[in-house]
């Protein structure tokens, strides 16, 4: 415990189950809440020798990322060191913008999430969109550049193909 | 009565009983009786009488107003017959006098409206004599003028024609130029229409074209879930690989 104790949010890493910087946002909110409540309950019990709070029931995705990381909340000081590195992480995470054409399942973002962290970089996230004028495919902003993989960007580019056609329609009639 | 009634005491001389009645003829209760039976008696007289004078009064009065009656209706009568024969005799004599006087002035007026009849005919005639003779004249120069207007009209008849011939040479000139023009601007009209189908059918192409996409768009549209197209999505990612990660290593 010492040794994940020590880890910097730039070692932290990020389970399948959190995909986008809201999900960071929520593990912070958890932490802070968690860390509220065990504070109160060594507050209440601090006469009692050899007290140990018991650590409140936790949310799938907080369990995944503890694990993940080899991390406990039962010492104060680890809960407090882990909050600011979460803190910090939430900042600096890159996030990919992803625009789908209908409303993206939470398993399909994890294997996006899980591609690009295999690939990429190990703590992204994905920022989700939503614009029926895509069609079908997705349109893609990493922090430098845009990838349009959408049916529509498809379709304009076929655009000369499809009036050559009709013209040669129009000579043949 | 009373008094004969009485029981005769004693008899007694003549004279004593005359002197006895004279005394009782005269004591004061016979007198009032008297008195009272005399007044009776005479307002008695005087009713009867004054009914008897007004009786006769009244008959008097009613011959003597039937007499005045008579008598002053027959002197109505008569003066009222002696003032109708003087009223006659003057309203006629006025009557006639007035008719006489009439009939003269009458006479006089119709004397002079005949004078003056006779001087109107006979300035009529005058009149009627000096129009006749102006009438004469007057139609023989109508006459002259009629027939030299006939003959302005049928010079100008003749140059009418002349300008109808000339302006229908013209006409027919005309109609053969504008003849040459609406070919000409047939031809011109064919050649426009033509180039404006073609402008037209070419923007409609460029139109269908974007209808076509757009007729895909709203045909496509959530049709596929993420999850379907996850493998091409992730063929392109894979194709697009290394710009991703060298953009995001940045």
């Amino acid at each position: 415990m010492s040794d994940s104790a020590a880890k910097t949010h730039d070692q932290y890493v990020l389970p399948p189950s959190v995909v986008s910087r809201l999900d960071v946002s929520r593990l912070l909110s958890e932490l802070e809440r968690v860390d509220n409540e065990l504070t109160s309950e060594q507050i209440r019990h601090k006469d009692e020798d050899g007290y140990q709070p018991s650590v409140p029931t936790l949310s799938g995705q907080l369990s995944d990322f503890l694990s993940a990381n080899d991390l406990t909340l039962d010492n104060d000081h680890q809960r407090s060191d882990i909050i600011s590195q979460v803190r910090q992480l939430k900042d600096t995470v890159p996030v990919v913008h992803m625009t789908f054409a209908t409303q993206a399942d939470h398993e399909s973002l994890s294997t996006l999430v899980s591609w690009f962290r295999e690939t990429a970089h190990p703590q992204t996230v994905v920022a989700v969109g939503l614009q029926p004028g895509l069609v079908a495919g997705v349109y893609m902003r990493t922090p430098n550049k845009v990838h349009d993989f959408s049916m529509r960007a498809r379709l304009k580019g076929s655009r000369g193909a499809l009036v050559g056609q009709l013209e040669g329609l129009r000579g043949g009639q | 009565m009373g008094l004969f009634q009485q029981k005769q005491p004693a008899k007694k001389s003549t004279d004593d009983q005359i002197a006895d009645n004279e005394q009782h003829f005269f004591d004061e209760y016979f007198r009032e009786e008297l008195r009272n039976h005399g007044r009776w008696y005479f307002e008695k007289v005087i009713a009867e009488n004054g009914k008897l004078f007004k009786k006769e009064l009244d008959a008097t009065i009613e011959r003597v107003d039937g007499e005045l009656k008579t008598y002053l209706t027959e002197q109505v009568n008569v003066m009222v017959e002696q003032i109708g024969a003087d009223l006659k005799g003057h309203v006629t004599s006025k009557i006639e006098q007035q008719v006489t006087e009439h009939s003269k002035a009458m006479q006089e007026a119709q004397d002079a409206a005949l004078n003056e009849m006779n001087k109107s005919v006979e300035s009529l005639r005058e009149q009627h004599k000096t129009l006749t003779d102006s009438l004469t004249s007057s139609v023989a120069e109508q006459e002259q003028r009629t027939k030299s207007s006939i003959d302005e009209y049928n010079a100008r008849m003749e140059a009418m024609k002349e300008a109808q011939d000339t302006a229908l040479a013209s006409i027919n000139e005309s109609t053969q130029a504008l003849k040459q023009q609406q070919q000409e601007l047939t031809e011109r009209l064919e050649k426009n229409v033509t180039e404006q189908q073609n402008s037209l059918v070419g923007a409609f192409e460029g139109n269908m074209a974007q209808i076509v996409e757009q007729y895909l768009l709203e045909a496509l549209g959530d049709q596929y879930d993420v999850k379907a197209q996850l493998p091409a999505i992730m063929k392109q990612m894979e194709d697009n690989k290394q710009a991703i990660v060298d953009d995001m290593k940045l």
